[in-house]
């Protein structure tokens, strides 16, 4: 089967299902606004002390909530939820069922589940990314916005390598559930531009967890700060992660198949 | 009495036997849980230095301690969520905890607080790293320690009962995640969780005084890192206390029309 | 002598909120909710002395666990008398918990991740139980349940049938007078079905103590129960002993014949239930038993005849569809 068409077919279905919960829809939009509104009087406590914070300002930092809060947004409604069902499956045995099917099993396991209303955060991200943008009297241009583009999807295809590479020691090691947690954890580092992180803390948020590229990289891209040398790292490093999960999840995949017969 | 000693020590001795064997788990989750406040911390000592130094009185050695200390009082703060009530009640468990002749928060007090104690011994590993990439400055005196490490318990206590009562909500409904959230947020704001106190906006600072938040997290970590005197220390341990039996009290009234429903609608 | 179970008039009524599909009709029912009434027990009342052990016996949602939770005191009653040792149970007093204990085949107590023992230990904490009296009855089950070698491993590693033996233990070490039931061996296979009748048993013998049990398997029923109550959406269908539920639902009986000649029809003595070779099963009323008996011996040559009562099982199916038809 064509894999376009399943993640499509899986999009679908998800959608249905949660159209039944529109109420989620209104929790989903109050917890945004939670979150954006913690956001803020964080921001606020900041530039109520200082003008620039090493060396970004007020809006600048705004557009980089924007852009965390859009990724994340990314990662709850696809990546954690396809990833947290397949440590599910794995530990259940219920993995079988997905092994059995004639598709690419990667592609399988990561469009199985969506949810649709935590694609709130991406709609709220993209109005914070708006008002920052216009807070900063930029222009876009359309260099700037493909820059900005694509440095956003080769960041969440790195988020996505490292969930699954992550998520393929559930191979090994039963109980993962509390790396999702650490995942979780580190990503709210992203918040702030990496640059204010001591070195080791900054190498960990661009090599172990992508973080750098996901969001950091992206609002550079808005704040004209983005260089192609960057650009082109990130490239390369997208295809580096993309290689090693696929690797990665191949070896669990065999080492499972090996124990459950 | 004698009857919940025993009922306390014999629970804390299941949950630590628990805890002992997901030590990993713990580890895990702990850490995940530490870059909340380093990230603060980050944030803030970069502040700090760029203004010479020092911010709002806190010197970068001092937002340093403030945050290491905040670790071990994150870790107090971790009660039985309201999710849990919810699922409690889905699932059937309450039914057979409601048949043992002893009260079901008694059960989650005890078995919190002997978890407590594995978390404070898999804490300090973890403290001991962080000073020495953070290098706090401490200035403690031993009655800071006294009442600091019986206001941790303070937290923990006051903690539970909020937690509690907002759990008791999932008795009439189950949508309940929005309201969670709020108070969540709410928590972040008012308890010197998200900064100190005193780095907030005055009228923030004023209203943090009548409400509970800030006695589970700003007051714990400022008696042993602050300068409080002696009767500051005591007096905000007494209210500690009153939030306590506040919590206890409304408890008890809430808990009564809560097993009112329960019994009504089945469980 | 006060019965040690006494109910009357139970009737337990649930409202349940009713509305239409689609958005609308969810934000105005927040305003204006209609409530559907749902009789889940309507008018019930038995006795049960001391001692007994009693069945429960009803299809799904027919009131069984709504009973038991009212009796344990979880549920209130929506009106009618309910009192158990004395006790009302809704008062959920310590003094009453004490004494009762309900078992629920699919929910556990236990910590999943500790050796049994060790919640044994909570629930002597939980009871306040003497420890030289815990100890006693806690190795008596473990003994005769035969759990030896079984209580110092982690929970998670044992058979969901020794779960349920090491669940049943730690529901009985405070020695509750009276104990509910639901669904004890459910899911379980037949030897370890049996393993927990006995104990069941042996418990009540010992202890003294009355049971109230629900079940889907009869064998269980047949096992334990005297005596048994039917209920069926919501009202008694019947209250008495086993077999007399036996006599007055079952209007028939089975006859297992076996023919040297596997041509023959039978079907002129009764309804063909099976034909397994020369082995065949014919349902006949009861009153004409005697009769077709005696036909079938004169007319045919036999080699085998037998005169059984229908099936336990069968005589509650035909309880149930026959009070459906009736409705």
């Amino acid at each position: 089967m064509n894999p376009i068409k399943l993640a499509l077919t899986y999009l679908r279905i998800g959608v249905l299902n949660e159209m039944q919960y529109r109420i989620n829809f209104f929790i989903q939009l109050l917890q945004s606004f939670i979150s954006v509104a913690t956001g803020l009087i964080g921001l606020s406590l900041v530039f109520g002390q200082v003008k620039k914070l090493a060396g970004w300002s007020r809006p600048e930092l705004l557009a980089v909530m924007g852009v965390h809060l859009l990724m994340g947004g990314v990662i709850r409604s696809i990546i954690q939820p396809n990833m947290e069902r397949l440590m599910d499956d794995v530990r259940n045995g219920t993995l079988d069922f997905v092994l059995t099917k004639p598709a690419d099993a990667q592609i399988l396991v990561s469009v199985h589940e969506f949810r649709f209303w935590q694609l709130v955060d991406v709609i709220v991200g993209i109005v914070v990314i708006s008002i920052a943008f216009i807070q900063l009297n930029g222009t876009l241009g359309i260099l700037q916005f493909f820059g900005f583009l694509s440095a956003l999807i080769m960041g969440g295809i790195m988020l996505y390598s490292v969930w699954l590479m992550v998520t393929s020691i559930s191979f090994w090691v039963i109980r993962v559930q509390e790396i999702s947690n650490l995942f979780e954890g580190l990503y709210a580092a992203g918040r702030w531009p990496v640059g204010i992180y001591p070195s080791w803390l900054r190498t960990g948020l661009t090599f172990l967890v992508p973080v750098a590229f996901a969001v950091t990289i992206p609002a550079e891209a808005l704040t004209n700060r983005l260089t192609g040398t960057s650009l082109l790292i990130a490239l390369g490093m997208t295809l580096l992660f993309v290689v090693l999960s696929r690797g990665l999840w191949r070896l669990g995949l065999s080492n499972y198949s090996g124990a459950s017969s | 009495m004698r009857r919940y000693i025993d009922f306390y020590l014999a629970t804390m001795r299941i949950s630590i036997l628990e805890q002992i064997q997901y030590s990993v788990a713990n580890y895990f989750y702990m850490i995940g849980m530490i870059t909340e406040p380093v990230i603060y911390l980050v944030v803030w000592t970069t502040i700090a230095r760029q203004q010479g130094g020092t911010t709002g009185g806190y010197t970068v050695g001092a937002f340093a301690a403030y945050y290491i200390i905040w670790t071990l009082v994150r870790n107090m703060n971790i009660v039985f969520t309201p999710f849990g009530w919810e699922w409690r009640i889905r699932e059937g468990q309450l039914s057979m905890m409601l048949m043992r002749p002893i009260h079901p928060i008694h059960s989650d007090v005890a078995f919190f607080a002997g978890w407590k104690f594995v978390v404070i011994l898999l804490w300090l590993p973890l403290a001991a790293i962080l000073s020495w990439i953070f290098k706090p400055t401490f200035d403690i005196r031993w009655m800071e320690v006294i009442v600091f490490s019986l206001a941790i318990w303070g937290a923990y206590l006051i903690r539970t009962m909020l937690l509690s009562l907002l759990g008791m909500i999932t008795f009439w409904t189950t949508r309940v995640s929005a309201i969670f959230e709020l108070y969540f947020g709410l928590e972040l704001i008012l308890s010197g969780r998200l900064v100190p106190m005193t780095l907030m906006p005055v009228w923030i600072q004023d209203l943090s005084n009548y409400l509970p938040f800030k006695w589970t997290f700003f007051f714990p970590i400022e008696a042993l890192v602050g300068n409080l005197t002696d009767v500051q220390l005591w007096s905000g341990f007494g209210m500690q206390l009153l939030w306590i039996a506040t919590g206890i009290f409304l408890l008890n009234i809430i808990w009564n029309f809560a097993i009112k429903q329960y019994s009504a609608v089945g469980g | 002598m006060t019965p040690t179970i006494s109910v009357s008039n139970l009737s337990k009524h649930y409202k349940v909120p009713e509305r239409d599909g689609g958005m609308k009709a969810a934000v105005i029912s927040l305003f204006n909710r209609k409530y559907r009434t749902v009789k889940a027990v309507d008018d019930v009342s038995f006795n049960i002395e001391a001692g007994e052990v009693v069945g429960f016996l009803g299809p799904n949602g027919a009131g069984k666990t709504t009973t038991l939770k009212v009796l344990s005191g979880l549920l209130h009653p929506t009106s009618g008398m309910v009192n158990v040792l004395g006790y009302e149970p809704t008062k959920r007093s310590h003094d009453y918990l004490r004494q009762v204990a309900l078992v629920m085949g699919n929910r556990n107590q236990l910590s999943w991740d500790l050796p049994a023992i060790d919640s044994f230990e909570l629930q002597r904490a939980i009871y306040s139980l003497p420890v030289s009296e815990f100890k006693k009855t806690r190795d008596d089950f473990i003994d005769l349940l035969e759990l030896k070698d079984l209580v110092n491993k982690p929970i998670r590693n044992l058979s969901l049938g020794e779960r349920m033996k090491m669940e049943i233990v730690g529901a009985l070490l405070h020695r509750p007078k009276v104990l509910f039931l639901d669904e004890p061996t459910i899911g379980l296979d037949v030897t370890m079905q049996r393993r927990i009748r006995a104990f069941i048993k042996e418990y009540n013998q010992r202890w003294g103590a009355t049971v109230l049990l629900t079940s889907h398997y009869m064998a269980d029923v047949e096992a334990l129960c005297k005596r048994v109550i039917v209920i069926h959406h919501g009202h008694t269908l019947f209250d008495g002993e086993l077999n007399q539920l036996v006599t007055q639902f079952s209007s028939f009986k089975t006859l297992g014949i076996t023919l040297p000649d596997p041509e023959v029809d039978l079907s002129q003595y009764g309804e063909v239930l099976t034909r397994d070779g020369a082995r065949v099963t014919l349902r006949v009323p009861k009153a004409k038993t005697s009769q077709v008996t005696a036909n079938l011996l004169s007319d045919l040559q036999v080699d085998d005849l037998t005169v059984e009562d229908t099936p336990i099982d069968d005589v509650i199916d035909s309880v149930f569809t026959s009070t459906k038809a009736a409705k």
